[in-house]
């Protein structure tokens, strides 16, 4: 593994060199994907016709206004439900789909008017089983994608050998693409990603129907991606938040094809729920003298007993307040002994949650106001 | 790799990848052999109908199966060159690999090429066999300049590949239905003169349909192809079809492009690269 990321650094850097001359604005320089105002309506099929016959043509807005930079060597997570938008913004990085509105630049290449040197630097792994040919074996797809990309079929031999052995498919090499199981289907589309090791990967739930050890290892090796000399920079869009909190330097939240909030996972948290909840379990105190200690700093204390002569205590506190020390002082001062203390934060699930319900309260309201105006309309008409 | 040197190693991409994939249904290979077999055999026969007191006035048409065996295997090569790349978009698109292609950095004109290379190669060996068992069972014998003929052979055929990259847009844009692949497709074995001397068309249908003859490349294709191997006609008799196809090519090719270019955005447009 560690061999073949640095073949990948070399190749990188290799490729660097070559391009070195390449005209780009400073502030580029720092941006590897750059989102500027990005829409994208999908247009509706005969949509004059369909109009004439007075049908309702509701076109597709999949992104509106969509705006952020992924810098060189980051991680990038990018979150949301189904439909949100997610696939769709990685397809238009990738050049499969052109933004009806907004431009976007990868390595300060256009994603419309560069397109062919946008895609010599994206590696795209998505979650699309049916992009290989599965008549071919494992080795022919992957050699076919390498012999577009330019390469010599012994550079490609070389390369491939490499990427089995870092995904553990040298076993599979000679096996029909069809017959190979989900998750080893998974790891191709990554290891086809990473074929020319470009300096961009746009991941597409690259640990979807992994087995949780190949997971981990497939996460650790994208971990291993950024950290090398000439570092990869990564869009990773994915459903296990955990996995985006483990990997990325920084999130997005898409919520009906708008970003709701960029920044680091423990700042989206943080700025989400500027509180968190305490649990103290303390000996010698009964549940009720606990509480009657507490309730001076904490209002909404609960304390009950639990296994042994222990009891619980459950308080919420704002984070960096004096609520915690003053309680640790307080039960210790009155004879009690802290056996443990635990809090919980704010998950990426809870952000996640709380802006898809602001998105759809946004939409009934957008609803209620829609209708609200067709209505005085309709009374206006029938008035006149 | 410099650009001149990724047309060819990409089109080899393809080559292999098709033979690949060709060679994974080892029987259809065979039965396509077997196939061409019958349908020259079953010409024979048929010509032999004719073979004692047949007289007629088209020179092209004295030996019925000579005249077949010549316009099947290039009508064969000229609906491989129509028809190949909007096959191959088609199949992409079926297969949902459409996507994964074009993730790569190749560009319009040498996916263009390089995606129908293999039905140009399969193709090539399928003519091969339709002339090979009318020579070696049937003892045909051609006569007359082979260059010239392969000349006519390669206009025809980049003629109506740049007609078939139009109806790649189609396959492009509306994925089914592609009204030249009617025109092109199913009328050029009616109106261009292969089973039957294009002349009769005017004479017993009027004047519409021998328009309509001439109007379609493989006409001038066959014709030409006929003048040179069964007449033996040298290049200064067969300049008329030469010169149209030749016209033909000047129009088509670069209209055919910038259609295909447009036809690629749109589905990019609407997100429906991958869709079929």
């Amino acid at each position: 593994m560690a061999r073949t990321l640095e073949t990948d650094a070399a190749q990188r850097h290799e490729r660097d060199a070559r391009t070195a001359t390449r005209p780009r604005a400073d502030e580029e320089r720092r941006a590897a994907i750059s989102i500027q105002n990005v829409s994208k309506t999908y247009p509706v099929p005969l949509a004059r016709v369909k109009r004439f016959f007075r049908r309702d043509v509701g076109e597709v807005t999949a992104l509106t206004d969509v705006s952020f930079d992924v810098r060189e060597g980051e991680i990038f997570g990018l979150i949301g439900r189904n439909g949100a938008g997610k696939t769709t913004l990685t397809k238009v990085i990738a050049t499969l789909v052109q933004p009806t509105r907004g431009a976007v630049s990868v390595l300060g290449f256009d994603s419309v008017r560069d397109e062919e040197r946008v895609r010599a630097s994206v590696g795209l792994a998505g979650a699309e089983e049916r992009s290989f040919y599965w008549r071919l074996t494992a080795e022919q797809n992957l050699m076919f994608f390498a012999r577009l990309y330019g390469m010599s079929s012994r550079a490609a031999r070389r390369r491939i050998a490499e990427l089995f052995e870092q995904f553990e498919l040298t076993d599979l090499a000679r096996r029909r693409f069809g017959e190979l199981s989900t998750g080893n289907k998974q790891r191709m589309a990554v290891a086809r990603a990473m074929l020319n090791s470009p300096p961009v990967l746009l991941l597409d739930e690259p640990t979807r129907s992994l087995d949780p050890v190949a997971a981990a290892r497939m996460r650790a090796g994208i971990g291993e991606l950024v950290r090398a000399e000439r570092p990869a920079t990564v869009l990773l869009t994915s459903h296990n938040l955990a996995e985006v909190e483990e990997l990325c330097a920084r999130v997005a939240i898409i919520s009906g094809g708008r970003i709701r909030a960029v920044g680091t996972p423990a700042a989206l948290r943080d700025e989400h729920r500027r509180r968190e909840s305490v649990r103290l379990t303390v000996r010698g105190a009964s549940a009720d003298e606990a509480a009657r200690i507490l309730r001076e700093f904490a209002p909404d204390v609960r304390a009950e007993a639990s296994a042994g002569d222990e009891t619980e205590v459950r308080f919420t506190r704002e984070l960096g307040d004096e609520r915690l020390d003053l309680a640790l002082r307080a039960l210790q001062a009155a004879g009690a002994r802290v056996v443990s203390c635990e809090s919980g934060r704010g998950t990426l699930l809870d952000v996640l949650e709380r802006y898809d319900a602001e998105h759809e309260a946004g939409d009934d309201a957008e609803r209620e106001t829609s209708d609200e105006e067709a209505a005085r309309d309709s009374a206006t008409k029938e008035r006149a | 790799m410099s650009g001149e040197l990724q047309l060819p190693a990409r089109v080899w991409a393809f080559v292999v990848r098709d033979f690949q994939l060709a060679f994974s249904y080892r029987l259809e290979f065979l039965l396509r052999i077997l196939s061409i077999l019958f349908v020259t055999t079953t010409l024979f026969f048929i010509s032999q109908i004719f073979a004692a007191g047949f007289h007629t006035p088209y020179e092209q048409w004295r030996n019925p199966f000579l005249a077949w065996i010549t316009a099947l295997p290039f009508l064969n090569y000229f609906m491989v060159g129509f028809s190949s790349l909007a096959e191959a978009i088609r199949s992409e698109q079926r297969q949902g690999t459409l996507e994964g292609v074009l993730m790569t950095p190749i560009n319009l004109p040498t996916l263009i090429v390089a995606a129908s290379a293999w039905d140009f190669v399969l193709a090539t060996f399928h003519s091969f066999l339709y002339l090979l068992f009318g020579w070696a069972l049937f003892g045909v014998e051609f006569r007359g300049n082979f260059l010239l003929a392969m000349l006519f052979l390669l206009v025809t055929t980049l003629v109506l590949a740049s007609i078939g990259i139009i109806s790649a847009s189609f396959a492009m844009v509306f994925k089914r239905g592609d009204p030249l692949a009617l025109i092109i497709g199913t009328g050029s074995a009616l109106f261009s003169g292969v089973f039957f001397p294009t002349e009769l068309l005017s004479k017993t249908a009027g004047s519409f349909f021998g328009l309509i003859s001439n109007l379609l490349p493989t006409t001038h294709g066959i014709e030409g192809i006929r003048r040179v191997l069964i007449q033996g006609h040298g290049l200064a008799e067969v300049r008329e079809p030469l010169v149209t196809l030749l016209v033909y090519l000047a129009v088509v090719l670069p209209f055919s492009l910038w259609v295909f270019t447009r036809a690629v955005r749109r589905a990019k447009r609407e997100g429906s690269l991958i869709q079929y």
